[in-house]
């Protein structure tokens, strides 16, 4: 509760700037470990900027990761706004709400039993497309969707009403009104006070075009839970190619040929209406965009949409022929058999050399793509995925010169034999997608339970905070407890590297960790290993060693797969388990998808084990570029990112367990390189203050001995008499001069 | 022979025990050995007497069978027929197999229920100790008219038994033993078997087809032992084996609980995020396919074990919870398939609620006082309530004033009467009687016994009028007298009721007056007991009269 008044304190310092000087801008850098109030006060602070200044900021942009997530957040931004209305006495006018793709606020009865987010978005798009419902008005039997029409018809001329709409109200107040909530969502996030989504929805360009293209200047931005910002920027700009996608591609440019065909013979008009649009220009290509959802280009300049589609593919047929000249040059390249590197300029030289496509063109492939799809009424956009990919990969490789590399490998390392080869086109600079947000945007403030260490995103963002904290949480009792388990009983080392992995030594006392601990925590266990290769070999050596049915002894055992599905069901039962009182382990994966979603409260999660250090698998060729250019234009050593990766990814996982202070955990480090100061410095404060001399290079007994007496200890009562004045403030408390000052004073020195 | 009659179940001739030759009858609750020739039985054990049976291994000369009691005795039978021997004892074998777990329970459950009733109850318990422990009367006696009492009236708290769930290593305690020459022995037991059906129906199946139609119980477990089911790491080749179709119903189960999908959004990690990239997209892309064609032979056999644990695990926690939770598990399997029951609301799961609405309990207010737990130690009182209040006649304060007037006018005037007091001997006396102890605080004293008598002292006397009491209403149950049973009842309960008042009631009084309390304490039982004496005294010789 101090906590959160500091935390404030924080916020507050970086908000000042453009209360005072509306121009200047400020953008932060914030670690406050999870369940301490982070989202609450973030929520209290800038809402009550937007009541006290309307005008200097008039929306708050919450993004966070997961669909839960965001749930959460607008609950707690209900209770403040019931919190409000209760001290004011007055209902206040602000409008809150969350936006989802259309697979979680779809109501049509047919498109919403789909299950996979595209099919949705697929049928979604054949019924509400501009010229489907055209069709429909000449021919009233041809389906669309009668929520779209009738929010077409008369939803946009009443704003939403004020209140707080989470998925499901906005799902309720559709199937009331008759209105599709998706657009009724998209729609009112215009005018809305706070919109709460995702934050592709603002870094990826192909959705950022569409959906937030125009919120206004004068908005807040909070990327919470933003550990992995960079990796989510530098995926939305990278492309792969497989020579199944370029036969796609073949096919999707064939039916194009024929259609074009078709189409000249019936309706030649048509075409010739879209080339005088093309002559235009790009502007009036945006009419009619809103429905008609062709995932749209990945940053366009603004300047191309000014500039004119160039004649050489203005025309549909030379369109066509553009594309197959271009895919068949791409065929050519993939057809080598040696790795090859190369940069976006070496690429383009050399196709013009080749097969003499210009620049120009190129940059334009996307956008003229999608006017042609349109003009030729393509209803099923997913079947032109594979081509909508190419003519992105086209205006990308031919608008960055700088911060992309592409790299083509002709098989797989592991199988050298098999030919598949892969064009990668990857981004490397993060930078590039999050820059927008930066320039457009007054304030963003990037935050996270664990953000450690902080001066490396401002340097791989490229972006200058006003502010950068970590803050630590203020503990009645010292709820987590982190040991380095570096040896095994008999001495050996533990450690995950590279010339150890193998050694049956050290997976054998990996296995008495677990065994040893999975009697004596009670309920959960969470383990995480390195990757999913070197889990399914340690589990294969422990069953092979019957340290597995030992381990059944005590608890269940549940192990994430690479199948999505099968890992949710999993994680069901292993929260089954818990909570019937069996207790179960739960053998995960850093990086995996368990390690980034999902939270493991109070007896899900009573240990986190965390066999090695997650070093991410460094003999890649991506990876290494990416290293380079990180040295060449950040200055940042290989060495230096891969730990800092590394050690966010164990901070990631371990920081699964404590989700606030009245939870408790073990966190358990188990390699011996955790104990160097370089490994440990990286980790968050808030778990580096508790990590003690004596816990550094511990073996399995010793850990075990320290776990036992830690979990007598949190299994004591806990009462809120307990934490009152450490960690919890009552009004009369919060308003002493003495607190007063200790916030101002820890705010001053951070 | 009352035995004849009861139903024979297996007659086996030629049965040696103790060089005798004989044969060996298998009834339906107890066995029996008789010599030839004779008509009676020299052995006869119930089967709830035995504990279990052993069997001599299959390669010895003898073929034998031995019953071990639960006294610790056992009994040999030789089956000497050269021909037929081991067809012979293996009859036998699976016959008390099937018989033997019939009765054990039924032993158990007895067994329980009394050690059950025993810890519920701390009179009961101390009741056992003072007149079974100490040998007064027998067990048998004690329990005679409890235990089907109880049983009988309230069946309903003995019906909630809890299920016992399976243990999840219940595979790994059949750790094979190598025997010697080349071979694994595998050591399954009741429990063991019961496990794995239960985890895994589709085994049960298997034995129910197969058993003992197409293999023998032995043969069917080798061969489970053999298989690739077992085994995990194992792939599955051969479609001969019969547990091959286990393998793919599993799989089968598997798939349809992946495609169910999860109940609970907020661990589902399809619908975690809020947007996957497209295919293309991403730095990784190209993931190592799922595909099975390119994955090596031991990196699939890694994936079989991995995914026959999460399997396994799920078995078992579903085996744990299966008796319990079958109407909820329908409740949610109807709404399941009700459609699209994934956008509607109304079967929205109501955890995902609860669970968005993070609460941090120290964080909540807590607007009620503490409550303190009412704790009563005479309910009766409690639920009487206190008396209404009854219309009083209340004094004025004139009233009031008018008597201490009157009081005051009084003692003014007030002149001892020498004359008229009494001697001092007498006030002495009187004195001496109305201090304690003396004879007019008597009632007083008797009042007080709880705090004249050590706490311990009355525990045990408490413990003595419970027992008395247990001893006197046997003994008063068996009056009328009109059975030969109950007559031989009464003779033994008062030789029960004076064993008692030798071994328990006198060392007390003795203790008691050691401590100087006064003797009275005990009167009362002894009263009670003297009225039962006369009781049996009138009753013998009116029998005395009758008989002579």
């Amino acid at each position: 509760m101090s906590d959160m008044f500091i935390f404030m304190a924080q916020v507050y310092r970086e908000l000042q700037p453009f209360v005072a000087h509306p121009e200047g801008g400020g953008h932060g850098v914030l670690e406050m470990p999870s369940g301490t109030g982070k989202t609450i006060s973030l929520l209290s602070l800038i809402v009550a900027y937007q009541r006290a200044f309307p005008l200097e900021v008039t929306k708050l942009i919450y993004c966070s990761r997961t669909v839960p997530e965001i749930e959460k957040v607008v609950e707690e931004l209900r209770k403040l706004m019931e919190f409000y209305s209760k001290q004011t006495r007055e209902s206040n006018n602000f409008l809150a709400l969350a936006l989802s793709s259309r697979r979680n606020l779809c109501i049509h009865p047919e498109v919403s039993s789909l299950r996979f987010g595209k099919e949705v978005d697929g049928k979604c798009h054949s019924l509400t497309a501009s010229y489907i419902r055209a069709q429909h008005h000449s021919n009233p039997s041809f389906p669309v969707c009668q929520f779209y029409e009738e929010f077409d018809a008369v939803g946009r001329q009443v704003p939403l009403p004020a209140g707080i709409y989470n998925l499901d109200d906005l799902k309720d107040f559709g199937r009331r009104k008759g209105w599709c909530p998706y657009y009724l969502a998209r729609y009112s996030i215009l005018h809305a006070n706070i919109v709460v989504y995702s934050y592709h929805y603002l870094l990826d360009p192909k959705i950022a075009d569409l959906v937030s293209k125009e919120l206004a200047k004068k908005s807040v931005v909070v990327f919470d839970e933003a550990h992995n910002i960079d990796n989510v920027c530098i995926d939305s700009m990278s492309v792969n190619i497989t020579r199944r996608t370029l036969d796609h591609c073949q096919n999707n440019v064939d039916t194009l040929h024929n259609t074009i065909h078709k189409i000249k013979e019936t309706d030649a008009a048509k075409l010739k209406e879209e080339y005088r649009r093309l002559v235009e220009g790009l502007k009036e290509a945006n009419v009619a965009r809103e429905t008609d959802v062709y995932l749209s280009n990945p940053v366009l300049p603004d300047e191309i949409l000014q500039e004119a589609v160039p004649g050489t593919i203005r025309t549909a047929e030379h369109f066509v022929g553009f594309l197959r000249r271009f895919l068949e040059y791409l065929k050519s390249r993939l057809r080598v058999q040696h790795v090859i590197q190369e940069s976006a300029p070496q690429f383009l030289k050399d196709i013009y050399d080749k097969v003499c496509i210009d620049r120009k063109p190129l940059r334009f492939c996307a956008e003229r793509l999608q006017s042609l799809l349109r003009t030729l009424e393509i209803t099923d956009i997913a079947d032109f995925s594979a081509a909508t990919l190419i003519s992105n990969f086209a205006t990308l490789v031919s608008t960055y010169s700088q911060g992309f590399t592409i790299i083509i490998e002709p098989f797989e390392d592991r199988t050298p034999t098999i030919a598949n080869p892969v064009l990668h086109f990857s981004c490397m600079d993060p930078s590039i997608a999050i820059k927008p947000v930066f320039q457009r945007f007054q304030s963003v403030i990037i935050t996270s339970g664990t953000l450690s260490p902080l001066d490396i995103y401002p340097r791989i963002l490229d972006f200058h905070p006003v502010t950068m904290a970590s803050f630590t949480m203020t503990l009645a009792r010292t709820c987590l407890c982190p040991l380095i388990v570096g040896r095994g009983n008999d001495q050996v080392a533990l450690s995950s590297k590279f010339e150890t992995r193998e050694d049956f030594a050290v997976i054998r006392n990996y296995g008495n960790l677990l065994m040893e601990m999975s009697a004596i925590v009670p309920d959960g266990i969470v383990a995480f290993f390195t990757s999913y290769v070197y889990m399914e070999n340690i589990v294969a050596s422990w069953y092979e060693q019957g340290i597995l049915e030992n381990i059944q002894r005590n608890k269940l055992i549940f192990i994430e797969t690479q199948d999505a599905a099968e890992t949710s069901m999993a994680l069901e039962k292993y929260q089954e388990a818990c909570e019937n009182g069996r207790g179960a382990i739960l053998l995960s994966v850093a990086r995996g998808k368990v390690s980034e979603g999902i939270d493991f409260v109070h007896h899900f999660g009573r240990a986190v084990i965390m066999f090695g250090v997650p070093y991410v698998y460094t003999q890649s060729r991506i990876l290494k570029a990416r290293l380079e250019y990180l040295r060449d234009q950040f200055q940042i050593r290989e060495n230096d990112f891969l730990t800092f990766d590394a050690m966010r990814h164990a901070a990631q996982c371990v920081g699964r367990a404590i989700r606030g202070k009245t939870d408790y955990g073990l966190m358990i480090f188990a390699d011996k390189r955790y104990a160097r100061a370089d490994k440990r410095g990286k980790l968050p404060r808030w778990i580096q203050e508790h990590i003690t001399d004596g816990s550094l290079n511990l073996t399995v007994d010793e850990a075990v001995q320290l776990s036992k007496h830690f979990l007598r200890q949190m299994a004591q009562p806990f009462r809120q008499e307990d934490q009152l004045g450490l960690s919890l403030l009552t009004l009369e408390q919060l308003e002493s001069e003495e607190m007063l000052q200790k916030i101002a004073q820890v705010a001053h020195q951070t | 022979m009352a035995s004849l009659s009861e139903e024979v179940l297996l007659v086996v001739k030629k049965v040696r025990q103790r060089k005798q030759d004989g044969t060996l009858y298998l009834m339906a609750e107890r066995i029996a050995w008789g010599p030839e020739g004779k008509d009676r039985f020299t052995v006869s054990h119930l089967y709830a007497d035995i504990r279990c049976q052993k069997i001599s291994p299959d390669g010895k000369a003898k073929v034998q069978l031995q019953l071990v009691l639960h006294s610790g005795e056992s009994t040999t039978f030789h089956f000497a027929n050269e021909s037929t021997a081991l067809k012979d004892r293996e009859a036998a074998k699976e016959l008390l197999q099937q018989l033997l777990p019939k009765f054990k329970k039924k032993a158990n459950k007895e067994l329980e229920e009394k050690n059950r009733m025993l810890q519920e109850d701390p009179v009961l318990f101390q009741l056992y100790k003072d007149l079974v422990v100490s040998q007064v009367i027998s067990a048998e006696e004690f329990w005679a008219n409890r235990l089907g009492g109880v049983t009988n009236t309230d069946p309903a708290q003995y019906k909630y038994k809890q299920e016992v769930g399976i243990s999840g290593a219940f595979l790994a305690d059949i750790r094979p033993q190598t025997d010697g020459c080349n071979g694994l022995r595998y050591n399954l037991t009741a429990d063991i078997i019961e496990s794995i059906f239960r985890t895994y129906p589709a085994v049960k199946q298997k034995y129910n087809e197969n058993v003992p139609h197409n293999l023998t119980e032995k043969e069917f477990w080798t061969r489970f032992f053999q298989s690739h089911y077992f085994h995990r790491d194992r792939i599955n080749t051969g479609t001969q084996d019969i547990f091959s179709e286990c393998a793919k119903q599993d799989e089968k189960g598997l798939k349809s609980m992946v495609v169910q999908g999860v109940k609970n959004p907020l661990v589902d990690l399809l619908s975690l995020e809020d947007k996957t990239l497209d295919e293309g997209y991403g730095v990784c892309g190209a993931q190592p396919s799922t595909s099975n064609s390119n994955r090596t032979v031991k990196e699939s056999s890694n994936y079989a074990i991995i995914k026959r644990f999460n399997h396994h695990s799920a078995m078992v926690l579903a085996a744990g919870s299966r008796k319990g939770e079958t109407p909820t598990d329908q409740a949610s399997e109807t709404s399941s398939t009700d459609g699209n029951s994934r956008d509607s609301d109304f079967f929205q799961p109501p955890v995902k609620k609860v669970k968005l609405q993070e609460e941090y309990e120290d964080l909540q207010q807590e607007n009620r006082p503490k409550t303190v737990p009412l704790n009563l130690k005479k309910s009766d009182r409690y639920a009487h309530g206190p008396v209404p209040l009854q219309s009083q006649q209340y004094t004025t304060s004139q009233d009031i004033i008018n008597s201490v007037n009157y009081i005051q006018h009084e003692m003014a005037n007030y002149k001892p009467n020498l004359t008229q007091v009494l001697s001092s001997t007498v006030a002495t006396s009187a004195i001496s009687a109305l201090s304690p102890g003396g004879v007019l605080m008597q009632a007083g004293a008797q009042q007080a016994i709880n705090q004249m008598v050590p706490s311990e002292v009355q525990g045990e006397l408490k413990h003595l009028y419970v027992a008395a009491g247990e001893l006197l209403r046997h003994f008063w149950s068996c009056f009328p007298v009109n059975t030969p049973f109950l007559e031989e009842k009464v003779i033994k309960m008062k030789s029960n009721l004076e064993r008692f008042q030798l071994t328990k009631l006198r060392p007390f009084q003795e203790k008691i007056q050691r401590q100087y309390l006064s003797t009275n304490l005990t009167g009362h039982l002894e009263e009670m007991l003297q009225t039962a004496y006369n009781k049996f005294h009138i009753w013998q010789t009116r029998r005395m009269m009758r008989k002579t």
